[in-house]
């Protein structure tokens, strides 16, 4: 019997570290996992299931998240992206479909704000959900996370280059689909 | 005149929500651990087993009861002969009407219902099927149809609080749900593997 014991007791220790080494991969980047999913998602509900997602493929391929806290976290942020794009393929239609339901149902429920102020800031926020996932991405890291184009591209493993042309269509777009909100001479 | 990054800013929802809820951090933590223990697949065991592991890991407990703490004590008594495989769900304060159990190997205490959700006669097939480490295993159950109804009614309103899972009476485990578990479910523990094939004969021949 304790012959036993001891024979057990190197895969178990193994598991811990193991354990320990995926416990600290969650920890230090859900916080930044989740606030980029909550500007790439409609809601926090969704967000949270984006980031869930993000960490369920990580847990399926372990060995394929590069060592580092910059490397997991560029690996994180892609497979998020990728994950968003998928469903942002699918639900793009019906979602357009549900908008105004959704803006109605929005407002009702918070009427803590003025409601002029309200109305606009969700209408800004839906704009955004005519950019493309990594598009829109990409908009946020830059326009509200304040990163500079260069450690989007690394971040994201594309040419700065790229970066550039996906801000300024989004821009581009974005200025379109609030030209009421921009005021004045557009 | 407003840049599009003002507006941005004066729109983004982090300004105004709270934070995630923690509540919901652990679930997503346990639920990330226990699908990473379970994604390496010993080269020992067939393909068979994989496939089944991975359909199995889909609708698997999610829980993380890794390393030592679920098997050591209880395992080494069990003996060749049958095994009585029962599913209950459990709380993790006392109320009336619940009976207090230890955790096996872990001293810890939950409280179960009185009502069996399945038992032997609910399952369709046991096997083992890779565990969190090297020469670990678990069991993958699955349920017949019957049994995956009782357990969809039963688990569906039982989100977030305990299920309890007993092998002869003893709770060998007894995770937090976070899904409703319907046609298949794992035990997850080290046994090794003649350990597993023990309680996977002992379930099919009960």
């Amino acid at each position: 019997m304790s012959g036993q014991h001891i024979a057990r007791a190197l895969p178990v220790v193994v598991a811990g570290n193991r354990a320990e080494r995926l416990t600290d991969l969650f920890d230090v980047h859900y916080a930044r996992l989740y606030r980029l999913a909550r500007r790439l998602a409609p809601s926090t509900d969704d967000a949270l299931d984006l980031v869930q997602e993000t960490f369920l493929r990580a847990a399926q391929f372990p060995k394929s998240i590069p060592l580092g806290a910059a490397n997991e976290e560029a690996w994180l942020v892609r497979v998020l992206i990728n994950i968003r794009r998928d469903q942002w393929r699918k639900r793009s239609v019906r979602d357009r479909h549900d908008k105004a339901i959704l803006r109605g149902s929005r407002l009702a429920s918070d009427g803590r704000d003025p409601e002029a102020v309200l109305i606009a800031r969700t209408a800004v926020w839906q704009a955004l959900d005519i950019l493309p996932p990594r598009r829109r991405a990409i908009v946020v890291m830059y326009e509200l996370e304040g990163l500079a184009i260069p450690a989007i591209a690394s971040l994201l493993g594309i040419s700065a280059i790229t970066v550039r042309w996906h801000l300024s269509t989004g821009r581009h777009k974005l200025t379109d689909a609030l030209k009421a909100y921009l005021g004045g001479s557009r | 005149m407003k840049e599009i990054r003002e507006l941005l800013q004066e729109a983004d929802p982090l300004r105004y929500e709270p934070t995630w809820p923690s509540s919901r951090q652990d679930l997503h933590r346990r639920a990330f651990l226990a699908a990473a223990s379970g994604s390496r697949a010993p080269a020992e065991v067939g393909s068979r087993s994989r496939m089944v592991f991975a359909t199995v890991a889909l609708t698997a407990i999610a829980a993380s009861f890794l390393g030592s703490r679920v098997w050591s004590v209880f395992v080494s008594d069990l003996q060749a002969a049958a095994v009585r495989f029962e599913v209950r769900l459990a709380e993790d304060r006392p109320a009336s009407g619940l009976r207090e159990a230890k955790v096996s190997g872990s001293g810890r205490a939950v409280y179960l219902h009185d009502e069996v959700i399945v038992s032997n006669s609910d399952i369709a097939v046991a096997r083992v099927v890779p565990g969190g480490g090297p020469s670990e295993y678990s069991i993958g159950i699955e349920f017949k149809a019957s049994g995956a109804e009782k357990m969809r009614a039963a688990t569906g309103n039982h989100i977030g609080k305990l299920v309890a899972i007993l092998l002869d009476g003893q709770v060998v485990m007894a995770p937090v749900l976070r899904t409703p578990i319907d046609v298949s479910a794992r035990i997850s523990g080290n046994f090794t593997r003649a350990q597993a094939e023990r309680i996977v004969n002992g379930i099919e021949t009960k």
